[in-house]
């Protein structure tokens, strides 16, 4: 192997690399401070820090160009432009929320950020057929195993059962999805199959499950609430929002491939029933956030109201494949949704309790964590309006119905309501489990770091930095469920053209087992 | 190996009904069985350097090993467990799950009806007769061992059904696969003795 292919490997592997480190720092750290001594902990938590902090400043160097791309035989790791954009959020991200975490276990909550981002950085990396769906589905049942480890705990025990069931019966989903989107181009050459609008349908249908019940959307929401409430919030972050993202990013991609390659319209009710699903979900989000008095379920029903969005994002990018309002979404709320857990570790860590009425008074009492909370509220609002607020009214208008669009953007301002009323409960007078809790001075690294944090990401996810090009440009190798480029289906059939005065079938074999728009 | 193909499909969903019907011994032993026995036709005929084969086979070795309850391999209660009299009285209680394993067989052998056709009507058959098998537990039970158990049955039937129209994985996704067999066991055990363990502090 030579220099410049070693160089290549380490920039398409270096989240990989960086999250494989981290086994060794944690060893490394004890052996220095000595097993006895109580700071091995907090060593290991900043060197963890350090790990996530030079992932994403190292994702940025390697960037996502061709000098990144690594072959090892046949298989081919391209690293994609948002999936490094992700990295380098994500790394920033943890890193502070790992700081306002503290306690015993931040060092492997750390390693455990460390490991997600890589896997989400390794999937949208990956063009080769069901991979990147199955890595990101096995990420989150590993990454909410490790998170709930540590504890002989029935609730986190239940959450992580429910996650197995879920990732199992995906699978299935997304088999099935790929063996129809094959047939696509098949069925064009023969009438007495299903038709290619249909097949498509079918296929949009099953990777749209994959996102809907990833993501958490409504009647699919109960398994994201189990995942807040009770695993630690950096595992929560991972497996119900950042993971979904990623999977939503390269759901997208193939909703919009597929929207793109047949001239028909899409048959059945995929679009107005994913349309009604991402409404209700916002809708359902909200008013349950404002009936909750407990600050996990709160943030837990906050992140439902986002898997909205990633609904209606699907469905547009069904109606209009070459609207890139769809994917210039995701980034944002996965943004507004870390720094809603940031707070809510934050928040958790000083006072010890996750319920309202003993929370009176909190931002009175730490400012710092009425900042955070502020920032998660402009990220959620997009406010100044720009660019993220534009793709969010520009998805309700390819929607295609006023209905819809009133019920989501009523959803929207509730979900607002719903953080603006944790933002008045820290004003109330002060309870007594606030007034007797333990504060830090303001001029204190994690403090800072908590305000700098905040701030930034807010920015980031509202659209005053120019990321968003990130997150709207194509997945370089777009990862799909179409079959390996070693396929090669042989149909059982003799190719017909299609007899004289039939419908022109809309999408024609390529051979490839990829589908071809008609001429 | 296709002389070999035929009594390994009847071998796999032989072994993925007892796996979900049985309990205890019985039903880890199964799992292996059939662990083995899908790998082999899964990989043994498109896949020329076996890495995807190896991937698997060592996945689902670590994964069983961390998985497997304590004194699993007693001898005497091993042999109790896997007498031939024992796995017929498994399978007659449970006619149901028999029955949708023949039912699953017979309709895996007719042809798909898509405009794609298996190389393979008996790769298909296990694998829809796997699925038939490994759904309903993976949906309903409340039993963590039978579901984690239920779990490894879809993905092999899943994979079985997928290898018999696309031909085997390429060596990233069986990478991909061969770590999630491992994250099902490994997890599914963990959460069955935090539970266990929680229930015996309670």
């Amino acid at each position: 192997m030579s220099d410049g292919e070693i160089l290549t490997a380490i920039r398409a592997l270096f989240p990989t690399l960086m999250a494989l480190s981290s086994l060794a720092l944690v060893p490394i750290v004890k052996l220095w401070r000595g097993q006895e001594r109580d700071d091995a902990a907090t060593y290991a938590t900043f060197g963890v820090q350090v790990l996530l902090l030079v992932t994403s400043v190292g994702a940025v160097l390697s960037g996502a160009g061709y000098v990144s791309t690594l072959k090892i035989g046949q298989v081919t790791i391209d690293p994609s432009e948002p999936g490094r954009l992700l990295v380098v959020l994500g790394g920033i991200v943890f890193a502070v929320i790992v700081g306002a975490g503290e306690g015993r276990r931040a060092g492997t909550m750390g390693q455990i950020a460390l490991f997600g981002i890589a896997a989400i950085d390794l999937s949208l990396a990956i063009p080769s057929g069901i991979a990147p769906i199955a890595l990101l589905l096995f990420a989150s049942l590993a990454i909410s195993g490790a998170a709930a480890s540590g504890k002989d705990d029935v609730g986190r025990a239940r959450a992580v059962f429910r996650d197995l069931r879920t990732v199992s019966l995906l699978l299935p989903a997304v088999v099935i999805a790929e063996i129809l989107r094959t047939a696509i181009s098949y069925a064009a050459v023969d009438a007495a199959y299903a038709t290619p609008a249909s097949l498509a349908a079918g296929t949009a249908l099953g990777v749209s499950i994959v996102l809907i019940v990833a993501a958490g959307v409504f009647p699919f929401h109960s398994r994201l609430i189990k995942i807040f409430e009770a695993l630690p919030i950096v595992g929560s972050l991972l497996v119900g929002v950042w993971i979904p993202s990623a999977l939503a990013l390269i759901v997208m991609s193939e909703l919009s491939v597929l929207a793109s390659s047949i001239t028909d319209p899409l048959g059945g009710a995929i679009v107005p029933g994913i349309l009604l699903a991402g409404a209700a979900t916002l809708v359902f989000g909200a008013v349950s956030a404002l009936l909750h008095d407990d600050i996990g379920e709160i943030v837990g029903f906050i992140a439902v109201g986002n898997a909205g969005w990633l609904a209606l994002a699907a469905a547009a990018a069904l109606q209009s494949p070459t609207d890139t309002s769809s994917r210039l979404i995701v980034l944002p709320g996965t943004l507004a949704i870390s720094l809603f857990g940031l707070w809510l570790v934050s928040v958790r860590r000083r006072y010890g309790t996750t319920s309202i009425s003993e929370l009176g008074g909190w931002a009175r009492r730490t400012g710092a964590n009425g900042i955070a909370l502020i920032s998660a509220i402009v990220a959620l609002a997009a406010l100044p309006p720009g660019a993220v607020l534009a793709a969010r009214l520009n998805l309700l208008l390819l929607g295609g119905n006023p209905l819809i669009a009133l019920f989501a953007i009523i959803g929207q301002l509730l979900l607002i309501a719903a953080a603006i009323r944790l933002l008045l409960v820290g004003f109330t007078p002060q309870s007594q489990t606030v007034h007797e809790a333990e504060t830090r001075p303001f001029a204190n690294v994690i403090t800072i770091s908590l305000i700098a944090g905040s701030i930034f990401v807010a920015a980031a996810a509202a659209g005053w930095l120019s990321l968003e090009t990130g997150g709207t440009g194509p997945l370089p190798p777009a990862p799909s469920v179409s079959p390996a480029t070693s396929f090669d289906p042989a149909p059982s059939f003799e190719p017909t053209a299609a007899p004289t005065g039939e419908s022109t079938p809309s999408v024609i074999p390529s051979g490839s087992g990829e589908v071809s728009p008609a001429p | 190996m296709p002389s070999l193909e035929l009594p390994l499909v009847l071998i796999a969903i032989l072994a993925g009904t007892l796996a979900v019907t049985s309990a205890g011994r019985g039903a880890w032993v199964a799992l292996a069985i059939l662990s083995l026995s899908s790998s082999a036709l899964e990989f043994s005929v498109a896949d020329p350097d076996r890495i995807g084969l190896i991937l698997r086979l060592s996945a689902i070795g670590i994964g069983l090993v961390v998985a497997l309850p304590e004194n699993l391999f007693e001898g005497q209660a091993l042999r109790r467990d896997l007498a031939l009299t024992a796995l017929v009285r498994t399978l007659r209680e449970h006619p149901v799950v028999v029955a949708s394993a023949i039912a699953g067989l017979l309709l895996g052998l007719v042809p798909l009806a898509l405009p794609i056709e298996s190389s393979s009507d008996a790769l298909r058959a296990a694998g829809i007769a796997l699925l038939v098998v490994g759904l309903p537990p993976l949906l309903t039970s409340r039993f963590i061992e039978a579901t984690t158990r239920a779990a490894v049955v879809t993905l092999a039937g899943t994979m079985l059904l997928r290898t018999s129209i696309f031909g085997a994985l390429d060596s990233l996704t069986a990478l991909a696969i061969a770590a999630g067999f491992t994250c099902i066991l490994v997890v599914g055990g963990s959460v069955a003795t935090r539970i266990s363990n929680a229930e015996g502090e309670r």
